[in-house]
């Protein structure tokens, strides 16, 4: 794997990413971890630090993986490349969607069907990690539970069941 | 771009890049929580009113790309050309480099401390419950027809099943939809 490699593969990430951070860090997952770049556990630490430091959730978690192959240059390249299309887009392009009116309604519409199929599959590459063990299972629903039926921000889930690990750590060694 | 209809205020290009770069810095929890933020912030200075706002947020959706960064582009761009677009993007993306590198290297000596060890695991093993979670807000809030439905199960099956392919069938299923949607 070279940075150009590296590059190249955020950049199509970057081609795709609609719909926000989690749409964004399934396609990385698939992506880095068909190529063998990275391990399941790699990546899960990725996200977690990923989404406990300021900034969008998938821009972070480019910066981290780039960093892990490849040092700050790699660092970098992940960061450039994934906003590479998606900035050239706005500054090409805006002037032309905003004209679209109506007709954009649609074009939203048919990206639902397209995201809703991208975090479907996120969710599906992360469930065999929510069945590893029986505390993974639990911190897994009781967070579904709180962020889909209650207005917990997610940092506070994040930090509580960081938290809960922490405290684990220490009763069983 | 007309910037001279519906704000009150027009920003400096330090004042720019300073909000951008503030809200990136202080904003922990990703792109949906960071869209609310700025949107106080540019209301509040009166750059432009909420409604303004809330059009460039829907513009922005239509971009791929994290959304915090695609709003702040074009809010930037509106204010004041493609200064304000460079100045935006500046402010949104070195607050989080520069943060996730130093978090990166203190993982680095401290990675496999079992304090900080149990810290990652548990707030890793969140993952699967909030993607959950956002799967069902979009599945729930989304106006369904028997076309939408079919459409996108087949979808999700198919980039399921093809992992690798996931990118181009995003495309072809988005198409797809696109042309029913049309069509209707």
């Amino acid at each position: 794997m070279t940075i150009l490699d590296l590059a190249w593969v955020f950049f199509r990430i970057g081609i795709a990413a609609y719909g926000g951070g989690w749409t964004i860090v399934g396609i990385i997952k698939t992506e880095i971890m068909g190529r063998g770049w990275i391990t399941e556990t790699g990546f899960a630490d990725l996200v977690a630090v990923s989404q406990v430091t300021p900034g969008p959730v998938a821009l972070n978690a480019a910066t981290l993986v780039g960093y892990r192959l490849a040092g700050i240059p790699g660092a970098a390249a992940a960061t450039a490349a994934v906003i590479a299309f998606p900035v050239l887009a706005i500054l090409l392009a805006t002037s032309l969607l905003a004209r679209l009116g109506k007709a954009r309604g649609i074009l939203q519409e048919a990206l639902k069907t397209g995201t809703i199929a991208l975090v479907a599959m996120t969710l599906w590459t992360f469930l065999p990690a929510a069945a590893s063990s029986r505390i993974s299972g639990i911190l897994a629903a009781v967070s579904f539970a709180l962020a889909a039926f209650t207005k917990t921000h997610p940092l506070f889930i994040i930090l509580g069941a960081g938290a809960a690990g922490l405290v684990l750590s220490f009763l069983v060694p | 771009m007309d910037r001279s209809s519906n704000h009150t205020a027009s920003p400096s290009p330090g004042g720019i890049f300073w909000t951008f770069f503030r809200i990136s810095a202080l904003t922990i929890g990703g792109g949906y929580a960071m869209v609310p933020v700025i949107e106080k912030e540019v209301t509040s200075k009166k750059w432009m009113d909420e409604k303004e706002f809330y059009d460039l947020f829907a513009l922005a959706q239509s971009f791929p790309g994290p959304i915090a960064l695609n709003t702040a582009l074009i809010v930037g761009r509106r204010m004041a050309g493609i200064a304000g677009f460079c100045l935006a993007m500046a402010g949104i993306l070195v607050p989080p480099f520069v943060s996730v590198l130093l978090v990166a290297l203190l993982l680095d000596g401290f990675g496999d401390y079992p304090p900080v060890r149990g810290f990652l695991d548990g707030a890793a093993a969140v993952i699967p419950g909030l993607v959950g979670a956002l799967l069902w807000r979009m599945c729930t809030t989304r106006t369904w027809t028997v076309w939408r439905a079919a459409c996108t199960l087949c979808a999700a099956a198919a980039i399921i099943f093809f992992r690798a392919w996931a990118i181009p069938l995003f495309f072809a299923s988005v198409l797809v939809a696109l042309a029913g949607e049309a069509r209707s």
